[in-house]
């Protein structure tokens, strides 16, 4: 933290005075800063990734949001004045689903990406696919959750997962991941529970009140935030130690040991900086939760340095534009 | 001196021992195997962290070298500084560049502000009236099309402001069946009336309505507003992502407002050469304060405040004056019925 604070200081002063432009650079910054201190077995990690491939990248991306952007704000509204709204709908439907594509390709090449410019012992990871079958998937994945109310979303998570880091690599090894939905069902369902009836005693409540401008009582209310939270850090707690536990690479196996108190732990820690720190301490919440992840990430198993070979895949030169742009680009 | 240090060559994960020296214009390296003279233009310093100093090569992606603390003065004095903020931030310091980026800044923001005030005048009426005939065609299937109620609805624009609708500029204005209590000035000097704004309020009413839409064409309030949107808050969007647009919709907003303003000026000047009274309007105004949750939330946000509309518009009132309706009882009912018989 008091590392990290100068740098994500300087990093929000100087974003703010380039109009942002100095995103990109903040976060190559961030990240030459956090995979330096971040240790693997005996060495530390390296990021290459440079400010300005990833602002190309972003503006590329931003240009093509902009187009899109400009069919909705006019081509839409235009549509349905001259063909009829039968049209305009239909091609809200088409615009949507191009999203959920970009969305899905954008988390798939973000990835691809990000191991591309992570160096361990001067060896970097890659892929040699495009996501292009990925997102055509996660549109599938996308819509079965839509429209089973969100119950599918454990299953298609999973499946996911799956889909990106089987076909990801780090030098010459392939990642293999075989999550299923087994260790998260259970968490995601009482989270979803919780929201469901949650809502459902919230609105029996505020009826039975008689609807009274202000809503119900604040504290039904913060009762039920609580609830949602808590139910949520269980499922977090549930996913992250899936993902590791069923991903593997080589003879690397992984385990995440944080139990559900460490995170309950990490996130009272962040609520109670960012109060008495006036909200500051938030600069650095992707520090702390870097930090917090990489404690608790363990690998096991042994690591031959001789076969441990360049990788072959061809490092992307678009960077992370989409992720980006959409403003989901985490660490 | 020489030093010791572990080498990455970017080909497999095996760590080299090595020694290094500095030698004239670089490094020298020896032992397992290696003999390399290294320049330093071919040098990067990559990290210095926990007792570390980590060395790569520009040409070999991978190739690093890694040193132990303490480390011979010597070569630290042939490698190149490492970057900190980005290239051009390191050459002329952080805080000179903070005050230099934010007066660019500030520079910026301001002509994306006020420029389009100065552009929208000068953007040929007949170049927006493309774009907006491009948007709008005829209206399509939602336009109101009783002849006699487009009739008295082109009256009215006419009794508020003769000459409105005639000539190649003239203002092209239609009814729509939405069910949403609106009017809006489109690009290109289209107005649209919404058919709650018809047969919700009286041609009194409407008439102010309308003023407010002509004073928003003439004043060219909507190029403004599209260059605006195209210009800065484009650029917003683009970097800023959500917080961006959130602000640049708070600046959107407090600008449009001037602009509003100002069209209920024209529109009570209008109203009172037209010898139309200005008291239906002020009452729609208060009706709408009043049931504000009831009426598109859009329009009362980038309009002034209701009751001060009302306000305003009921002290433009002149109690000497001889108001003259605004339509004939035909033309009334026509207008109302704009709507009910489509062709």
């Amino acid at each position: 933290m008091r590392e990290s604070l100068p740098i994500a200081a300087t990093n929000a002063v100087l974003t703010l005075v380039t109009l942002f432009v100095y995103r990109s650079w903040a976060k190559a910054r961030s990240r030459r800063y956090l995979w330096s201190h971040t240790r693997f077995i005996d060495d530390q990690l390296h990021w290459s990734g440079s400010g300005l491939e990833m602002f190309i990248g972003f503006v590329i991306v931003a240009l093509m949001l902009g187009i899109i952007a400009l069919i909705f704000n006019f081509g839409l509204p235009a549509l349905a004045l001259r063909v009829g709204t039968f049209a305009a709908i239909a091609a809200l439907i088409g615009l949507y689903l191009g999203g959920m594509f970009l969305y899905g390709l954008a988390r798939f090449r973000g990835l691809r990406y990000r191991l591309s410019r992570t160096w361990w012992r001067g060896i970097r990871g890659g892929s040699d696919y495009g996501g292009w079958s990925y997102g055509v998937k996660a549109i599938g994945y996308y819509l079965a959750t839509f429209f089973a109310a969100g119950l599918f979303y454990p299953w298609a998570q999973s499946k996911l997962w799956n889909e990106r880091w089987n076909k990801m690599s780090f030098g010459p090894h392939e990642f293999e991941a075989n999550m299923t939905s087994d260790d998260t069902r259970g968490a995601y369902f009482m989270l979803w529970a919780a929201l469901v009836i949650g809502s459902v005693i919230l609105g029996a409540v505020s009826v039975a009140v008689g609807g009274q401008p202000g809503g119900p009582n604040p504290l039904v209310l913060v009762v039920f935030y609580a609830a949602i939270g808590l139910a949520y850090l269980n499922f977090l707690t549930a996913y992250y130690q899936a993902a590791a536990e069923w991903t593997r690479i080589g003879d690397i196996e992984f385990r995440f040991t944080a139990g559900y108190g460490d995170w309950l732990k990490f996130y009272a820690a962040t609520v109670g900086l960012a109060i008495v720190t006036l909200g500051l301490a938030m600069l650095v919440y992707d520090f702390r939760k870097w930090r917090f992840i990489a404690e608790h990430l363990e690998a096991y198993g042994s690591v031959d340095v001789d076969s441990l070979t360049q990788s072959r895949t061809s490092a992307p030169r678009e960077a992370e534009g989409i992720l980006e742009a959409l403003d989901i680009g985490a660490f | 001196m020489s030093q010791p240090a572990s080498l990455y060559d970017g080909v497999s994960a095996r760590a080299h021992a090595v020694t290094v020296h500095a030698a004239s214009g670089g490094l020298r390296l020896d032992g397992d195997g290696w003999g390399d003279d290294l320049p330093s233009s071919k040098l990067q310093t990559l990290s210095e962290e926990s007792g570390r100093l980590r060395v790569g090569r520009t040409d070999i992606g991978g190739w690093s070298l890694v040193l132990n603390e303490p480390i011979d003065p010597a070569i630290i004095a042939i490698l190149p500084k490492r970057q900190r903020y980005g290239g051009l931030i390191d050459r002329i310091g952080l805080v000179p560049a903070i005050i230099a980026g934010g007066l660019i800044t500030a520079f910026v923001v301001a002509i994306g502000y006020v420029a389009p005030h100065w552009i929208a005048p000068h953007v040929p009426l007949s170049v927006e009236r493309r774009m907006g005939s491009a948007v709008v065609g005829d209206f399509g299937p939602n336009r109101c099309r009783d002849a006699n109620g487009q009739r008295a609805l082109e009256a009215l624009a006419e009794r508020v402001s003769p000459g409105a609708t005639r000539g190649p500029d003239g203002i092209k204005i239609a009814a729509l069946d939405v069910g949403m209590f609106n009017a809006a000035a489109l690009p290109g000097g289209y107005i649209v009336v919404f058919k709650p704004a018809i047969t919700e309020t009286n041609p009194e009413a409407l008439a102010g309505i309308l003023a407010h839409e002509i004073a928003h064409v003439r004043r060219r309030h909507v190029t403004e507003a599209l260059i605006r949107e195209m210009g800065i808050g484009a650029l917003i969007r683009m970097f800023a992502g959500q917080t961006g647009a959130n602000a640049e919709q708070l600046l959107d907003l407090s600008y449009t407002r001037a602009d509003e303003a100002q069209a209920d000026g024209d529109a009570i000047q209008m109203l009172r050469r037209a010898n139309i009274s200005p008291k239906p309007t002020a009452a729609l105004f208060q009706g709408l304060d009043k049931e504000a949750p009831a009426y598109s939330a859009e329009f009362l946000q980038s309009h002034p405040l209701s009751a001060r509309r009302a306000q305003r518009f009921a002290a433009s009132y002149d109690p000497h004056s001889k108001y003259q309706p605004v339509l004939s009882r035909e033309q009334a009912d026509a207008l109302f019925d704009i709507c009910r018989r489509r062709q």
